[in-house]
């Protein structure tokens, strides 16, 4: 709940009118706001007086948006459909649903609007809210990415969301399936209330996409959630541009992990650069067309985020001594052959004997309950897995990070099935690797 | 007068004995057919009015009621044509009573008096008591494997009444034709690559297992799939016998015309409808697809493309063996006996992959493999992934193992299983696994884990037993059942379905 509002009823209920008309979209709404108060803009709407001074750019905003009703209208248009819309639209009854809702509204320009976005050349003019507004005065991380990611995507993610969570950090994300959900997901296992905000594109009470509903609640319990759109509002395809701009907005450092050549993605990079943000990306595997995009954001000089170090640095909490990072990997590659291969061994390791994790691995600095070194542990429960044969361990390394069939790793090895078979179950049951849909790939866990 | 014939009509892919009863009587002239005669045994009036005309004889000018006993049961299709002509001959007079005394007449009459092959020749001479039966020059092959009676050709009317006189003698049977050389079996050795692939089609015949092959276009899924029949070992006894039934009750000679020896294959298109490949379409009920591939391979291929109450259809068969159709009329039984493969793509666009490789979102993928539902993937023992073979593995000609090698394996894994008193590997009942496919400790415990885990069900643990039975006696492993096998047979069991929800 948002608590006792700053406004009046009835402005809030003019606000909520307001956003509600068809063919209003951010830039008429910002106009009608800064002309007049909601109350009064409200009240020319239906008198059919509320025509704001749409010059060529408004016309050419409402056409790139696609609005259906909207497209190229005329001034007059424009006002005879939003008198006549307004006829239609009970701004008490609206109001008293939104409170009961536990939404909250803020308008520009009036109290209580988050300071944060004021500032803001495309802020939106009316904004409604769910949870804790004071969220946004922590440090905030912007963590996205695209819907099909790969398993990679979602596990870093994750533990970006995580770690930036513990170490104290808002993050903020679109609450989408795939990369947006598993930061979420990641921020709300650490455990710590205000580490999540999330911005969406229909209403707050629209649950999108339906399998988020667990998640929905979740982030309004601990954070705080966004939106442009009042309650009721399909998450239409041109509201999601406007969404991505917003969580733009209220962040300060944008981190990209995967993305295909042609995403959402790219909206909110470019929003991040209008405001002068730092965008980051996370590599990724050549190979793989989710990285395809993000590895390029690299090649043009973006910072890359290998880990939640990488962006704390980018936030100034961290300078970014620890470790040196030839702990971290060991974890996973080291490998202890049954036989002493010597020289002859297959794998690369860079710490032959026992997986250790004495030594920790590149964490993080500030975690405030020191737990920064169990970000990776999980990779270094080495005590408890039985060493890898020779052949396991051949098997393992022919089985790469990237996801492999049967099949290939068959053909890699170049043994039989039998025995390929067999290893690669030994791995599986021992923790090396996991498989689903009939590939198999590394893990560290 | 009456005259009784005895003859028999086709339900499904049984014979039913027909008394074909004349009554010849003055009157008003009519004729009027009654035991529940389909629209074709309806159409035999005009056929056999024709074929009687044709041959010299006097159409009677009376009443004349055709009955065909059993009243109740549906008899449809030709066949019942010649009985009726020679009950009409002897009502009429044209032939004494004694002359057709304990003889069996089946076939068809074209307008000019010839005798014309029919479908379902086999099941329909199996069901006659009679000892000895005429039937057309045609189907004397057919008739003659069912092996108990004494099949007697003629080719016209006119001359099958000269025989039954006793005024010519009976014609020589047609020699069996020469079984011509069977169309050329595609052979293993063409597949190039695809090492994962081949040893799935090996376990798969050698242990009779349900296989399921995924993968892209082009990465030989078709191709593998129609290799699969050379490597099962020829039909015998039963099998044979019910094949060959159930091909001739479906109407396609088999190849040779005599009995169906080789496996069959069946490979319905993906438009095929419930009826088309459980069976029970048509008066007769003919045999449905799964029934043409009794003892041999039915291919589904583009599975996900398949109706998806047409694959729930297969669970019947799959389970019991058999597939019961009931109609209002009647239920019939077919016997369906098959090894299954399918073929499918991992996901709509084909590509397929880990996710997020291509073009499909995860939402995408979940609803072309609901199409598959879980109980039926469920019932694939081996589901592997196929990729497309290298270039450099297409190019250099190396060629693989041949069918013929490859079958020698298959053969001797099921002998051992006829050994141990079961049909094959896969038909190892849940009770004697313990008996006769027992674990090594260390395999226990590697099923174990995927127990545990919740990979494996109570019904894939059943099954991944008797694929690891198969892989260890391909082997050559002895009685128990090694780690490795097991740890094989848990790789081919590959979930095609991606189980990782869309949460992280």
């Amino acid at each position: 709940m948002t608590g006792e509002s700053l406004l009046t009823p009835e402005v809030e209920a003019a606000a909520i009118a307001l956003a509600s008309l068809p063919a209003m979209g951010p830039r008429r709404l910002r106009d009608l706001v800064f002309e007049w108060d909601p109350e009064e803009a409200w009240s020319r709407v239906r008198q059919g007086r509320a025509v704001p001074s749409l010059g060529a750019e408004g016309r050419a905003e409402g056409r790139r948006c696609g609005w259906e009703q909207g497209r190229g209208a005329s001034a007059a248009e424009l006002s005879a459909l939003w008198q006549d819309a307004s006829r239609g639209i009970n701004s008490q009854a609206q109001w008293e649903v939104t409170r009961a809702a536990g939404v909250g509204v803020s308008i520009i320009g009036m109290p209580g609007y988050p300071p944060l976005l004021a500032g803001d050349h495309q802020a939106p003019a009316v904004l409604f809210h769910r949870g804790n507004l004071a969220t946004l005065n922590a440090r905030r991380v912007a963590i996205v990415g695209t819907r099909r990611c790969t398993h990679y995507g979602l596990d870093v993610a994750r533990e970006l969301g995580r770690d930036l969570a513990r170490a104290g950090v808002a993050v903020v994300s679109g609450l989408a399936l795939g990369i947006d959900g598993a930061a979420h997901r990641g921020a709300l296992e650490a455990d710590r209330t205000g580490s999540v905000v999330a911005v969406v594109a229909g209403g707050l009470d629209i649950v999108y996409p339906r399998a988020h509903r667990a998640l929905w609640s979740a982030v309004a319990a601990n954070g705080v959630m966004l939106s442009e759109a009042p309650l009721g509002t399909p998450p239409e395809r041109w509201r999601f541009p406007v969404r991505n701009r917003l969580i733009a907005a209220a962040a300060e450092v944008v981190v990209v992990v995967e993305s295909h050549d042609k995403g959402g993605s790219h909206y909110t990079v470019v929003a991040a650069e209008e405001r002068a943000l730092t965008v980051m990306a996370v590599p990724g595997s050549v190979r793989s067309p989710a990285s395809a995009y993000t590895n390029g954001l690299i090649a043009d000089g973006c910072a890359p985020a290998r880990d939640a170090t990488d962006v704390l640095v980018a936030l100034g909490l961290s300078t970014g001594t620890s470790e040196p990072a030839t702990a971290e990997p060991s974890n996973a590659s080291t490998v202890t052959p049954t036989k002493s291969a010597g020289t002859s061994e297959p794998v690369t390791s860079s710490t032959p004997g026992a997986a250790s994790d004495a030594a920790p691995p590149r964490g993080l600095d500030v975690s405030p309950d020191g737990s920064g070194s169990s970000v990776q542990t999980s990779a270094g429960n080495a005590p408890g897995r039985a060493p890898l044969s020779m052949l396991e361990a051949t098997v393992l390394d022919a089985l790469g990070w990237e996801p492999a069939s049967l099949e290939q790793v068959v053909t890699r090895v170049g043994l039989g099935p039998l025995e390929v078979g067999l290893a690669l179950a030994h791995i599986e049951r021992d923790g090396w690797a996991v498989s689903s849909g009939g590939w198999w790939r590394r893990t560290r866990r | 007068m009456i005259a009784t014939i005895p003859s028999a009509a086709l339900l499904g892919v049984d014979g039913r004995p027909v008394a074909v009863e004349v009554h010849v009587t003055d009157g008003f002239p009519g004729y009027t057919v009654v035991g529940s005669p389909d629209d074709v045994c309806r159409e035999s009036r005009d056929r056999v009015r024709a074929a009687l005309t044709s041959s010299g004889f006097k159409w009677p000018l009376k009443r004349i009621t055709v009955n065909l006993a059993p009243g109740g049961v549906r008899k449809g299709g030709p066949g019942l044509d010649l009985a009726i002509a020679v009950g009409l001959l002897v009502a009429n007079g044209d032939v004494v009573a004694e002359a057709v005394e304990g003889l069996g007449f089946l076939g068809e009459l074209g307008l000019d008096g010839a005798l014309r092959p029919f479908p379902g020749v086999v099941p329909m001479v199996a069901a006659m008591a009679e000892r000895r039966i005429v039937v057309p020059v045609e189907s004397h092959a057919e008739a003659a494997i069912v092996g108990r009676h004494e099949v007697l050709v003629a080719a016209r009317l006119n001359e099958l009444v000269e025989c039954l006189k006793g005024e010519a003698p009976w014609p020589d049977p047609p020699l069996p034709p020469e079984p011509g050389p069977l169309p050329p079996e595609p052979d293993l050795a063409e597949v190039s690559g695809q090492p994962v692939g081949r040893f799935a089609l090996e376990i798969a015949a050698a242990g009779g297992h349900h296989l399921l092959l995924s993968g892209p276009p082009g990465s030989g899924k078709t191709m593998l799939a129609r290799r699969l029949p050379g490597l099962l070992p020829d039909l015998t006894g039963d099998d044979a016998i019910d094949a060959t039934r159930i091909r001739s009750a479906a109407g396609l000679t088999p190849p040779g015309g005599g009995l169906v020896v080789r496996p069959p294959l069946r490979a319905p298109h993906h438009g095929a409808t419930n009826v088309a490949l459980i069976g029970g379409g048509t008066a007769w009920m003919r045999p449905g697809e799964v029934s043409l591939s009794h003892g041999g391979v039915l291919f589904l291929d583009e599975m996900a493309e398949f109706s998806t109450s047409v694959l729930d259809g297969l669970r019947q068969p799959l389970e019991e063996g058999v597939v019961r159709v009931c109609r209002a009329r009647h239920s019939v039984s077919y016997p369906a006996r098959f090894l299954l493969v399918g073929a499918t793509n991992p996901c709509p666009c084909g590509e397929g992959g880990p996710r997020g490789s291509c073009r499909c979102s995860e939402a995408a993928r979940a609803r072309y493999h609901r199409r598959l539902s879980g109980p039926l993937l469920d019932r694939f023992d081996l589901r592997v992934h196929v990729s497309r073979p290298e270039v450099g593995e297409l190019l250099s000609g190396a060629r693989g193992e041949p069918t013929s090698v490859v079958a020698e394996r298959v053969a001797r894994v099921r002998t051992l299983a006829t050994e141990r008193g079961v049909a094959t590997n896969a038909a190892i009942p849940a009770s004697r696994l313990d008996e006769l496919a027992p674990l090594e400790p260390a395999a226990l415990r590697l099923l174990e884990f995927g127990l545990r885990a919740g990979t494996l069900s109570a019904r894939g643990y059943h099954r991944l037993r008797r694929v690891a039975r198969t892989i260890a006696d391909l082997a050559g492993a002895g009685h128990v059942v090694g780690e490795d096998h097991v740890g094989l047979a848990l790789s081919l069991r590959a979930d095609i379905v991606s189980t990782s929800s869309m949460a992280a």
